[in-house]
């Protein structure tokens, strides 16, 4: 009983972050504010679902002699989390360093500090490559 | 220009034939088609039989690979020589050989090419991951290779996660990574080595006095208990084949897609 509360709320708490990692894509102004919603929402709600249900599997262990075979898939499902967790946060990083060498300039408000011209790693959009 | 225009022809003409081909094609779920009534009535259909006896033959609890590589074997190498001439087609067609050093070549960024992981602080995040999934990618795929009497699977899906893995090596790092591990040489050699693999699993039943494909010849070579269990095994040694070529012959496409035939520089 305990087990199957924890995976819901692990499962229902991912779909939360789900939720606010679309809203977030579809609603921030620059690719970078998107990336960063899609990039963490998707990591984290995607490990907790998953979790979840890696728990949800542990109900079905009565005996492990015989239920040993379950434990397999909860291994199997760790795995899927382990590997999401080093790769989704690695494509988004890879992303975003794409979109700054392609001269994606991200939105600031007027009036905010802005340092994209101090950057000296940055070849500007607009002047043709030599 | 007047190559395109023949070209055009060309396709026209093939895709015309080809349309012509589909109307002749049984409709989607026809009781009446030669898979779901078997041939010229009488006879029980070919995916009933398929359905019920697959397991008592080869005893390989996936349906799908069995048919794949047992029932239409035949079918399935000419598959993988379709692969392999795809990837020599594309060699034909891009790889430059000579002139490597002309002055008409753009010539390569030397920084691009001397760019290691360590080295180029924007690669380093990417770099590392890669080399962490690399192996449990190549890993897994040599699961799915082997795992495909039981699940999803086999040599085509297997061959392409390894295919993958080599360019993920080449898009993390540099293409002179992926080179050096994985060779023009080996993987020509390797995709012909596989066709060879599979002609000659599926040839070896034929010195046993039995037909083309009948694993079940190879009892008495791979000393199993009955024939069910040499089909089985005649299925992996095919996979294997299978997984050989598909995985050379996908990079082989990446290297001299990316880099235009000449095999430097890239991404």
């Amino acid at each position: 009983m305990i087990l199957t509360i924890l995976s819901v709320i692990l499962i229902v708490s991912g779909l939360v972050f789900f939720f606010g990692a679309a809203v977030g894509l579809m609603r921030f102004p620059d690719f970078y504010s998107r990336m960063h919603a899609a990039g963490k929402g998707d990591t984290l709600s995607t490990l907790l679902v998953i979790s979840g249900f890696a728990l949800y599997q542990f109900r079905d262990i009565h005996d492990f002699s015989h239920d040993w075979p379950v434990l397999l898939v909860v291994l199997k499902l760790l795995a899927i989390v382990v590997f999401i967790y080093l790769t989704s946060p690695t494509s988004t990083s890879a992303l975003a360093d794409a979109g700054w060498e392609d001269g994606i300039d991200p939105v600031i408000e007027p009036g905010r500090e802005n340092h994209l011209e101090d950057d000296c790693h940055r070849t500007p959009p607009s002047s043709p490559q030599p | 220009m007047k190559a395109k225009i023949f070209a055009s022809i060309a396709v026209a003409i093939t895709g015309a034939v080809l349309l012509y081909a589909v109307t002749d094609f049984p409709n989607f779920g026809d009781p009446r088609s030669p898979a779901n009534a078997g041939v010229e009535g009488g006879s029980p259909s070919a995916s009933l039989y398929y359905i019920e006896n697959t397991y008592r033959d080869t005893k390989v609890p996936n349906l799908v690979t069995a048919i794949l590589a047992d029932y239409r074997g035949y079918d399935t190498l000419f598959e993988t020589v379709v692969i392999f001439t795809a990837g020599m087609a594309i060699f034909a067609i891009l790889r430059v050989l000579r002139n490597e050093n002309a002055p008409s070549a753009p010539s390569p960024d030397p920084e691009a090419s001397n760019r290691t992981i360590d080295g180029d602080h924007h690669r380093i995040i990417v770099g590392i991951t890669c080399r962490i999934a690399v192996p449990l990618v190549q890993i897994f795929a040599l699961y799915v290779v082997a795992h495909g009497h039981h699940s999803p699977g086999g040599g085509f899906q297997g061959g392409v996660m390894l295919g993958a893995s080599f360019i993920l090596i080449a898009l993390s790092g540099s293409l002179r990574d992926a080179l050096a591990r994985f060779s023009e040489a080996s993987y020509i050699r390797l995709a012909s080595i596989g066709i060879l693999i599979y002609a000659g699993v599926a040839f070896l039943p034929l010195v046993f006095g039995r037909n083309f494909v009948d694993y079940g010849a190879l009892k008495g070579l791979l000393g199993t208990d009955g024939e069910e269990m040499a089909r089985s095994h005649g299925i992996f040694g095919v996979e294997l084949g299978v997984a050989f070529t598909v995985m050379s012959i996908m990079f082989a496409i990446f290297a001299n897609l990316s880099t235009r035939g000449r095999l430097k520089g890239g991404l």
